[in-house]
């Protein structure tokens, strides 16, 4: 059994960076974020598009590669990143140097009722090494806390795959506008004031 | 290799004048010379995609940063987009632009293909997707303005808008 829970997780990613762009995949993750840390600016919510965020944070990492920002930061479940596995690929061919890939493993479809995923026999910094990023494995919040602060100082795409516990905490529905949502990120993108 | 039609011509032309610094492709024998015009351009970064859905991802964060972005695809592909680009661009605003090859039809040889590309344009239109066509009743003199102010009405629109482009003669 893992010691982390997926919001002691987000926790420590919104933590580690605060300011960057950060992709927060669908369903319970969201939901645990807003409950954890609120709705910010710099957190795109992808509500209902499973296993897109890898792809999404490769296109924002290639076009924010000469910005202000340190990182880009994406995080996706075990679930979805089967889903999109083949953005591993491309992340590996383009090599966007911002990128961090964190994938949050409970085993579960953890937002319809935990039905298991073949993560359990799937080896997912096996894959993302096979394909040319650098893969951390982590259990526990002070292993993904060290993971996190390495990968600031890494120029090199990176993949942290985080074993969380297969609990989601009972939190409300999020129910934004998705334009809404865009906006405000593209706000944050450009700093520009949110609309108020 | 055979020089690029006259209508391959106009496509490249009016991406020309789009000045993409991001390039998707998916394989398409139809859209080789795009693909290779597109491939050897300075200061624009062309790579090829494994799925219609990943390359909706990247095209959208591609945007989402500001950068100017269009998709190479195919028709026979559009099954595979829906679901992303429904969920994520169109939901939430973000504009997109698709450059597509229409397979199927008058001149083609596969024997199969047409299954799903004879069905694009209702399914595109089911799935509230905005596109322009270019085929042989649209003179040629008209298809590189029409690449240009499609792209164009993606942004002023703030939506996925593909152009349905017949490069097979029909």
């Amino acid at each position: 059994m893992a010691g982390l829970t997926r919001t002691e997780a987000l926790r420590l990613i919104d933590a580690s960076f605060p300011r960057e762009p950060v992709i927060v995949n669908v369903g319970a993750a969201i939901r645990e974020m807003v409950a954890a840390v609120g709705v910010k600016s710099n957190h795109l919510h992808v509500l209902d598009s499973m296993g897109l965020p890898p792809a999404i944070g490769l296109g924002l990492s290639l076009g924010l590669a000469e910005s202000r920002f340190e990182k880009v930061v994406t995080i996706e479940g075990d679930g979805g990143l089967l889903m999109g596995l083949s953005a591993l690929s491309t992340i590996g061919m383009l090599r966007p140097e911002k990128l961090v890939l964190i994938v949050l493993d409970n085993g579960a479809y953890g937002s319809t009722g935990g039905q298991p995923t073949a993560a359990e026999t799937t080896d997912f910094s096996a894959i993302g090494r096979a394909c040319g990023i650098e893969a951390r494995d982590v259990e526990s919040g002070a292993g993904l806390r060290e993971a996190l602060e390495e990968a600031r100082s890494l120029h090199v795409p990176v993949l942290i795959r985080a074993r969380i516990g297969p609990e989601s905490a009972r939190t409300p529905y999020f129910l934004e506008d998705p334009a809404v949502l865009a906006d405000a990120f593209r706000r944050f993108l450009r700093g520009e004031a949110p609309v108020a | 290799m055979a020089e690029p039609d006259e209508r391959s011509r106009a496509v490249i032309a009016g991406l020309e004048k789009i000045d993409p610094q991001y390039v998707l492709h998916l394989p398409s024998s139809t859209l080789v010379h795009i693909i290779n015009h597109l491939a050897a351009r300075p200061n624009t970064l062309t790579f090829p995609i494994p799925r219609e859905e990943e390359g909706v991802g990247i095209l959208a964060g591609l945007e989402l940063a500001g950068a100017r972005a269009v998709a190479v695809i195919q028709d026979n592909g559009i099954g595979n987009l829906l679901t992303a680009l429904t969920t994520f661009p169109i939901a939430y605003h973000i504009p997109q632009f698709y450059v597509v090859s229409r397979r199927g039809g008058l001149g083609e040889y596969n024997s199969m293909i047409h299954a799903i590309c004879e069905k694009v344009e209702p399914i595109l239109d089911a799935a509230g997707v905005r596109y322009f066509t270019l085929d042989g009743r649209v003179p040629i003199a008209d298809w590189e303005s029409t690449i240009t102010r499609a792209y164009e009405y993606s942004r002023v629109t703030r939506r996925p808008v593909m152009v349905l482009c017949n490069l097979m003669g029909g």
